[in-house]
């Protein structure tokens, strides 16, 4: 073994593991697929890690099956390994060893099946992150969606097969998109090489073929990102998907559409004018929706599980708003927002199974108080609460930093309000619920309170501990990034947007905006404190935030409808306006 | 038009797909629905793929160098099938289960609960 | 949202798409003759290089073999899926009985229908076996062949009822054949890279061009890709047809 074999690992090593696990799926004792299953994406890890050292004096190029170009045709298939790609295998491979500890013995029943599915799950991300062919790229999208469908109707409730049912129908969509995109570009390039592509936009520009590929690839990866109007999908998978699953959805695969998203713009579309100003508008629009769709949605919610994915629609519409940016610095808080979110949602999502395991259910109003027993696990779900509100400490705060600051360089610095909005809203909504379930705050649940879902449960007779430990580990990495985490963004993000490195920038002063964070965490705590003494608070203040509150609300639960026609719908109408929107910019 | 025609039946085939989907009563008609979704880029691939008076990319019978279409976008479609039959698959078996626990395929009767 | 709702928003988006759809097919390059380089550069190159006649299964096996992996992993993925969600509410036992529904007579298949599907049998089987040998000289390939192969058996069920079908397909056998093709086609990528090539490198000799079993690597790329398909069909042929046995006790 030599450091020049890294790069298929992180693909191969999972695919091998599943697939010997498959074949004997029978015979293996309790644990043992556990076991190996954590050891690989323990290992997972480390090659991730180590990639990430390596791909730091440039990325490293490695072509499949020996076939490197020749005479300026490109035959094969290749990764390349930049460092931003190393370090989300590397988010990849500590989401997953979290959610298989948190997962042991949960899927005991099902012998190893859940283990290859996750396993190949894992090699799939992994394969995303790290492609330089858009068809390969298509292969890996593919294969994380069959798993990540599966997955999701583990329970087989009727809701959740439901949920599975949609899901499939969105993404596949989203896939058939992504696959009639590259079938135009390939139409043009007679290439599926990132670099090669970039080459043919460059010198056929302004070609509708090439904007029509990019509007085809844009939708299909916004909507696995679930960002508006894609996002009606998301909620019901996220909400009936196993806990340790959607650790993974939301920490990694719907993140994932987005870096998807970015990487194709800069690296493969960059060149093109119209694109570029087309995707700075779309992008825009749709994580500004995004954010507030997202973070109004996540306030209202009761469901744990439902709450937490609509927080993740309002993040990932950040990150959103942080690609539309198409700077450096943009990108560089982007990237440490991804990783951030990852580790931090990941934890929520594990406190959240956590509360389906011991205390049997997911309604925030049934749970009134009964988390007293599992303190830490409050502990837990306070502290990514306040990170989701923006928290000054941790990685999700140096990606907000840039993120900022690079909106503010573009003329752009009113974003910063939607962020705080979106941060305000979901990390209320935690902390609300952290308040009610954890320390029996707000009033008492009348009989017409009773939960409107079906009663859930979770695997009970998994030991505390063993669940606490990964969820306060992903916690712990998330905070534990040191203030030069950002210069060391900026320089990785050069490769990742083709940029000469002399158009490096410096790490913004972090003394611009003191008070922001600030600011967030105190109204994220004012909405949490809001709905927790409602009873406290005079009627007629409660009647008229209700009053004016309602209306909006109702709208939006309407617009989530859980009917996979209304969906689909929304996906042809989303196409629609990321079309337009591109036309119209390349006839002006 | 000749030449046009395969990228219009590529755009009707999905137009029709889309309709199919967003009006259906019944999983597995909508489900039926998406493969003519997906019909539309196996379309779309051999159409980019294909030149006119040329063989198949098969050097068994003429040798080497005789005009071939693309073998590139045949193996994609192959690809491209085994995503349609894998997805099918899937979502068939989705359907039976929640067909047994409700007795019902109609998307418009299953409304989930909030 | 009501039909009505759905349909509008339909027509505004065909209002905005048609004019874009117009105009993409203006401007797509002239069918059938525009240039490939792609695909003339494996057309030009692959006899040489590797010594087989079939260029997709050269694309397949070797040039864009790392495609197939993942191809091979999604069926193996979406059939374990599958067995996961048919499975999960009622376990598997193979020596069940079909499930007699009432008004729904089963009729016992007649003999000509038991004769030809025996027949059929070693013929078809024979028939997948020649499509997957034939994979790099002719058309011809582990994906379509494997799936000759596992329809083949579904003759069983067919002629000879469900229970002989049952008790000949066993679905240990199915895994095993399943995940060891896939395990096989991994395999053929590392031990390249633990030699110290390329991961996937066609480091075995290729062969005559021409030859059944030209191009080595692939010849077992190929077979592995076979059984696996074959394995995977035959699981979810299995898993449905199990949806038609008689449930044992409450459900």
């Amino acid at each position: 073994m030599t450091a020049a074999m890294l790069p298929p690992l992180p693909v191969a090593l999972p695919m091998l593991i599943a697939a010997v696990l498959l074949t004997l799926a029978h015979v293996w004792p309790r644990r043992v697929p556990d076991t190996i299953a954590a050891l690989t994406a323990l290992a997972v890890t480390s090659i991730g890690l180590l990639l990430l050292l390596r791909a730091a004096g440039g990325p490293i190029t490695y072509w499949f099956g020996q076939w490197e170009p020749r005479d300026g045709v490109v035959l094969g298939i290749s990764f390349q390994v930049d460092q931003v790609g190393a370090a989300m295998v590397t988010l990849i491979g500590i989401l997953f060893t979290g959610s298989f500890v948190f997962a042991w013995g949960f899927f005991d029943e099902v012998h190893a099946v859940f283990h290859v599915l996750m396993l190949m799950f894992m090699a799939a991300l992994s394969g995303f992150c790290l492609t330089h062919d858009l068809f390969n790229m298509f292969v890996w999208f593919e294969v994380m969606s069959v798993a990540a469908f599966a997955l999701t109707a583990y329970r087989l409730e009727a809701s959740a097969l439901e949920a599975g049912l949609n899901f499939t129908v969105t993404n596949s969509l989203a896939s058939f998109f992504m696959l009639a995109g590259i079938a135009l570009i390939y139409s043009i390039g007679g290439t599926l090489d990132f670099s090669a592509l970039a080459g043919v936009v460059g010198r056929s520009g302004g070609n509708p073929v090439i904007l029509a590929s990019f509007c085809l690839l844009l939708a299909g990866l916004l909507i696995k990102a679930a960002m508006v109007p894609f996002q009606l999908w998301l909620a019901d998978a996220h909400a009936l998907a196993p806990s340790p699953v959607c650790v993974i959805f939301s920490g990694a695969m719907v993140t994932l559409g987005l870096y998807g998203a970015s990487k194709l713009a800069w690296q493969v579309f960059g060149s093109d004018p119209v694109i570029r100003a087309g995707a700075q508008h779309v992008m825009l629009a749709m994580g500004v929706a995004s954010t507030i769709v997202g973070g109004v949605m996540c306030v209202t919610q009761r469901h744990v599980k439902r709450l937490l994915a609509f927080s993740t629609i309002s993040h990932t519409g950040i990150m959103l708003i942080g690609c539309s940016i198409f700077t450096a610095q943009g990108q560089a808080g982007t990237v440490l927002y991804m990783l951030g979110h990852g580790l931090v949602k990941g934890a929520l999502f594990m406190t959240a199974g956590i509360l389906l395991a011991t205390c049997g259910g997911i309604d925030e109003i049934g749970l009134r108080g009964l988390g007293r027993q599992i303190r830490p696990a409050g502990i837990a779900m306070a502290g990514g609460g306040l990170l989701l509100a923006g928290a000054p400490v941790g990685l999700m705060q140096h990606g907000t930093t840039l993120i900022e600051t690079a909106a503010a360089a573009a003329g752009r610095g009113w974003v910063a309000g939607v962020m705080i909005l979106g941060g305000a809203l979901t990390g209320g909504a935690v902390l609300r619920v952290t308040g009610r379930i954890f320390l029996g705050l707000g009033a008492l649940p009348g009989e017409e309170d009773r939960s409107p879902t079906e009663a859930e449960q979770e695997a009970s007779d998994r030991p505390l501990w063993l669940m606490l430990t990964p969820c306060a580990s992903l916690l712990a990495l998330s905070l534990a990034a040191p203030s030069s985490v950002e210069t060391f963004a900026l320089r990785a993000i050069t490769p990742f947007i083709g940029a000469p490195a002399a158009s490096l920038q410096s790490p913004p002063a972090a003394s611009s905006h003191d008070y922001l964070p600030w600011l967030t965490v105190m109204l994220a705590l004012l909405i949490a404190a809001y709905d927790l003494s409602r009873q406290h608070l005079p009627g007629m203040l409660i009647a008229a935030a209700d009053a004016s509150f309602r209306p909006l609300h109702a709208l939006l639960e309407a617009w989530h409808s859980g009917l996979v026609g209304d969906y689909v719908a929304w996906i042809v109408f989303g196409l629609a306006l990321v079309a337009g929107c591109i036309t119209w910019l390349a006839i002006v | 038009m000749i030449d046009l025609l395969p990228w219009l039946v590529t755009a009707w085939l999905m137009a029709v797909g889309l309709y199919g989907i967003v009006t259906s009563r019944n999983y597995v008609h909508l489900i039926g629905c998406l493969t003519v979704v997906q019909s539309a880029t196996y379309v779309l691939l051999l159409a980019i793929g294909y030149r006119w008076n040329a063989g198949p990319p098969i050097f068994y019978d003429h040798p080497p160098g005789t005009p071939a279409v693309d073998p590139v976008v045949q193996a994609l479609v192959l690809t491209d099938i085994v995503v349609g039959a894998t997805v099918s698959a899937l979502l068939l078996a989705l359907a039976l289960q929640l067909h047994k626990k409700k007795g019902s395929l109609d998307p418009e009767a299953l409304r989930p609960m909030r | 949202m009501s039909v009505r709702f759905r349909l509008l928003l339909l027509i505004a988006s065909t209002i905005i798409l048609l004019p874009a759809v117009v105009v993409l097919a203006l401007g797509m390059p002239a069918f059938g003759a525009h240039p490939l380089p792609y695909g003339d550069a494996i057309n030009r190159d692959a006899p040489g290089q590797r010594h087989i006649s079939n260029m997709v299964s050269a694309v397949n096996f070797d040039y864009r073999g790392f495609d197939t992996m993942g191809e091979e992993f999604m069926l193996v993925t979406a059939v374990t899926g599958a067995v996961m969600l048919l499975r999960g509410t009622r376990g598997e036992s193979p020596g069940a009985e079909p499930e007699e529904v009432p008004g729904r007579s089963v009729q016992p298949a007649g003999e000509a229908i038991v004769l030809i599907c025996r027949l059929m049998l070693p013929v078809s089987l024979l028939f997948g076996i020649y499509v997957v040998l034939h994979a790099t000289a002719t058309p011809g390939g582990g994906f379509q062949g494997g799936v000759i192969i596992a329809s083949a058996v579904l003759l069983l069920y067919l002629g000879d009822g469900y229970r002989v079908w049952r008790s000949i397909v066993r679905s240990r056998l199915l895994h095993l054949c399943e995940g060891g093709a896939a395990a096989a086609f991994v395999l053929t990528g590392l031990v390249p890279m633990l030699l110290g090539h390329a991961f996937l490198e066609n480091i075995l000799p290729t062969g005559q061009f021409r030859d059944m079993l030209a191009g080595w690597l692939m010849q077992i790329e190929n077979l592995a890709v076979a059984f696996a398909v074959a394995g995977g069909f035959a699981m979810l042929f299995l898993e449905f047809l199990e949806e038609t046995r008689a449930p044992k006790g409450e459900e």
